[in-house]
């Protein structure tokens, strides 16, 4: 199955840029939000994290990111677009590991969406982390 | 005859298991259970789910030959 909701590696600037180009071929839509996840350095019992290494059941990922984003659209009708990518992976403090976009029509809908879309992800989505100090 | 399975471990139970997968013959879920602990004393320490061939189970289900089962501590992502 091709991967269209996993990347290895942090989601990077570049990719982000790459997506909202992608997301925004779309002169309906009058409303983008964009969540992007990043990974904190927090400090666990006096160590601090550098880095989160994400681990995915791949194959049910995939399924699941597709059963969110076409949940998120059957529940917010004004919804047009919904891109979704969550990195698997090392992933080092201060970059990104998630980004959701969500376009609508206007923007009640992409913004509720775009949080809905985020607390599916954290339900749903089979992806693991293990800290790296 | 029991049905050969696979059964796929991740997250805090790839680390007490200490395998990405292994096989194991089970007419059903809950048999399958037994034996995993009986191989992994450990993972009773581990919350966790199963999906059978990438769908979360609810409740117990009868086994089939070729079968994946997923073994999914609670998710972390975002």
């Amino acid at each position: 199955m091709k991967n269209r909701y996993l990347v290895g590696g942090p989601i990077t600037p570049l990719l982000i840029s790459e997506l909202m180009t992608l997301g925004n071929d779309d002169n309906g839509a009058g409303a983008v939000s964009i969540f992007i996840g990043k990974v904190r350095d927090d400090d666990v019992n006096g160590n601090r994290i550098k880095a989160l290494e994400y681990s995915a059941y791949g194959e049910m990922a995939e399924k699941e990111a597709d059963a969110i984003v076409k949940t998120v659209k059957a529940a917010f009708s004004d919804v047009r677009k919904v891109l979704l990518v969550h990195s698997t992976g090392l992933v080092r403090a201060g970059e990104a590991s998630l980004f959701i976009m969500v376009t609508s029509g206007h923007r009640d809908h992409s913004a509720r969406a775009c949080r809905h879309t985020l607390e599916m992800v954290k339900e749903k989505l089979p992806v693991w982390k293990k800290e790296i100090f | 005859m029991a049905a050969r399975v696979t059964v796929l471990y991740f997250g805090a139970a790839q680390q007490v298991a200490g395998h990405a997968s292994e096989e194991y013959a089970a007419d059903d879920t809950l048999s399958l259970r037994r034996q995993i602990i009986e191989r992994h004393p450990g993972i009773v320490r581990v919350t966790f789910r199963l999906a059978l061939n990438r769908n979360l189970l609810k409740e117990e289900s009868l086994l089939n030959e070729n079968d994946i089962i997923a073994i999914l501590p609670p998710f972390e992502g975002g």
